[in-house]
């Protein structure tokens, strides 16, 4: 029974873990958006506005909940649900420490990239829903982009795969810092087995891996709809997209699922690619900072900073870059992210064999 | 009743009811909806099966792959054909289904033999594979299972797929290019 207590726990957790993420989120989104074009940004509500998206949130909850009369009720009432719920169970298989993760699964990562999928059936739901003519334009334009960077997104993560030869998110952790005690190579010549640190990341056991986790950092820009791939929302065109029709709550659930997302895929791109909870300090001789900033206190700190990293990334570059058009976006990612990626896993697939 | 007979009972119950009200319902979009669900509850009685791989591909290939699929065919598709479909004649009892109901009723039967004649708590098979230690559990991990044998035992199998896949691939691509001069 305590078990069971504890899983609930877990999950009520992950879930306040989620909401507080996309609080913050939101606000360091206006806040790097207001540096980058020279305003201030909120600045009203509490010290430097902190307490902004926190008055956004009370406002959402107090909002009536309209279902607009033409709208298909089921499908409508329970879209916003299924997109957070795809992504919240996601969160289940990711380790955020050495020998801490809440489900601890042997095809972690295969489980995480099946259920994000389900984002895209809530979306169409959504879309088609809704019975609104941008409502449907904007979930078929983000199926459409969604399952076409799928491809590079999958390949990209497979070549980290076959390096890491485990499906097992802990496992690929464990493998990129000084915990694993079989040989790692920097580069593939220089032995950093009791050296680890940042030599011992998947992107530095294989260089080759960098490539990859650029196409990986780029599709999952595409997958989790933000600028420049956000056409799906295009404000000058199509509203809002396929949640043009939602207010209160379920809008809000909308945005919950867009900002677990950016911290979901964070996560995945430095648990397969940036050393997920090891440290980036090495040992140097005598100064053993490797094995200093390593447990599961470090392991958490760590994972968060770098995965924070990654979102502040996706930040600067939705407040910088311009929306891409439609048949820029599948021509980028048919033409130049597959083939790269197709190219990563081969060189994988021989590194694999002759040089680790 | 243990926890894993109230989930495979419930899970079970969800993939019926699911799959009976993906049949009967007049509303296209909705039963592509429901049938979703019937296949997330499939996925469900996978995992208590303890085939987790081959749920989670279920997950990737049918949810989303293939329903996305069916929704876009729906949704590229005008409003009449579908109004047109969802109001066709819903007589159960006429000859045009005399073959539906015979494969129907000649299943049914082979099913109940099948029930009728195997005592499913002593199958031969099994208590081979039991005893020679021969059986899967929950601790063990599958992947390397399955990719062994892939590479091994279903060596041919598994190319053979992988040559169909490939035709159709380059028959979609084929069927998709602009003629010369059209």
């Amino acid at each position: 029974m305590a078990n069971y207590i504890l899983y609930i726990v877990i999950a009520v957790g992950l879930f306040a873990f989620a909401a507080l993420f996309a609080l913050f989120a939101v606000y360091a989104e206006r806040k790097v958006s207001a540096f980058i074009q020279d305003r201030i940004g909120p600045n009203e509500t509490g010290k430097y506005g902190t307490l902004q998206t926190l008055a956004d949130i009370l406002k959402l909850l107090q909002k009536e909940v309209i279902n607009p009369t033409a709208v298909d009720r089921w499908l409508y009432g329970a879209a916003p649900a299924i997109i957070f719920i795809a992504v919240y169970m996601g969160y289940a298989a990711l380790p955020w420490g050495p020998g801490l993760v809440p489900s601890k699964i042997n095809i972690g990562l295969y489980y995480i990239f099946a259920i994000i999928s389900v984002e895209t059936l809530g979306i169409l739901m959504a879309g088609w829903g809704s019975n609104n003519k941008f409502s449907v334009l904007g979930a078929i334009r983000s199926v459409a982009q969604i399952i076409s960077y799928e491809i590079p997104a999958g390949f990209a993560l497979i070549s980290a795969v076959v390096i890491a030869g485990s499906l097992d998110l802990q496992q690929v952790a464990l493998q990129q810092g000084v915990l694993f005690h079989s040989r790692m190579k920097f580069l593939g010549f220089w032995d950093v087995t009791k050296i680890g640190g940042l030599f011992s990341w998947n992107i530095f056991q294989a260089p080759h891996l960098m490539v990859a986790f650029v196409i990986y950092f780029i599709a999952s820009l595409a997958e989790s709809n933000r600028a420049p791939f956000d056409i799906p929302e295009a404000e000058s065109e199509l509203v809002a997209g396929f949640h043009t029709e939602y207010t209160g709550m379920r809008f809000g659930l909308v945005f919950l699922a867009e900002y677990s997302m950016m911290f979901l895929v964070s996560m995945i791109g430095v648990i397969l690619f940036l050393g997920a909870w090891n440290t980036p300090l090495p040992n140097i001789g005598g100064f053993a900072l490797a094995d200093w900033t390593t447990g599961t206190a470090w392991g958490i700190l760590w994972i968060v900073l770098k995965a924070l990293v990654l979102v502040a990334v996706q930040i600067w570059i939705r407040w910088t870059l311009p929306r891409l058009r439609v048949d820029q976006l599948t021509d980028l990612c048919w033409k130049v992210l597959t083939p790269l990626s197709f190219i990563c896993m081969l060189i994988s697939a021989v590194w694999r064999v002759w040089v680790m | 009743m243990s926890a894993a007979q109230i989930l495979f009972g419930l899970m079970s119950f969800i993939a019926l009811a699911s799959a009976v009200y993906v049949a009967a319902s007049n509303n296209l979009v909705r039963s592509v909806f429901m049938f979703f669900v019937t296949l997330f509850a499939l996925a469900g009685l996978y995992v208590l099966a303890l085939a987790d791989f081959v749920a989670v591909t279920q997950i990737v290939i049918y949810v989303g792959g293939i329903l996305v699929l069916i929704l876009f065919v729906f949704m590229l598709s005008g409003r009449e054909t579908l109004e047109a479909m969802q109001h066709q004649p819903k007589r159960l009892w006429k000859l045009a289904n005399l073959p539906a109901f015979l494969i129907c009723a000649l299943l049914l039967i082979v099913l109940f033999n099948l029930f009728m004649n195997t005592n499913a708590d002593a199958l031969p098979w099994i208590k081979q594979a039991v005893h020679n230690n021969d059986v899967i559990k929950a601790e063990n991990t599958m992947t390397e299972n399955i990719g062994i044998n892939l590479m091994t035992r279903y060596l041919l199998p598994f190319e053979v797929i992988s040559i169909l896949l490939l035709m159709a691939l380059a028959g979609a691509a084929h069927l998709s290019r602009k003629e010369a001069g059209a």
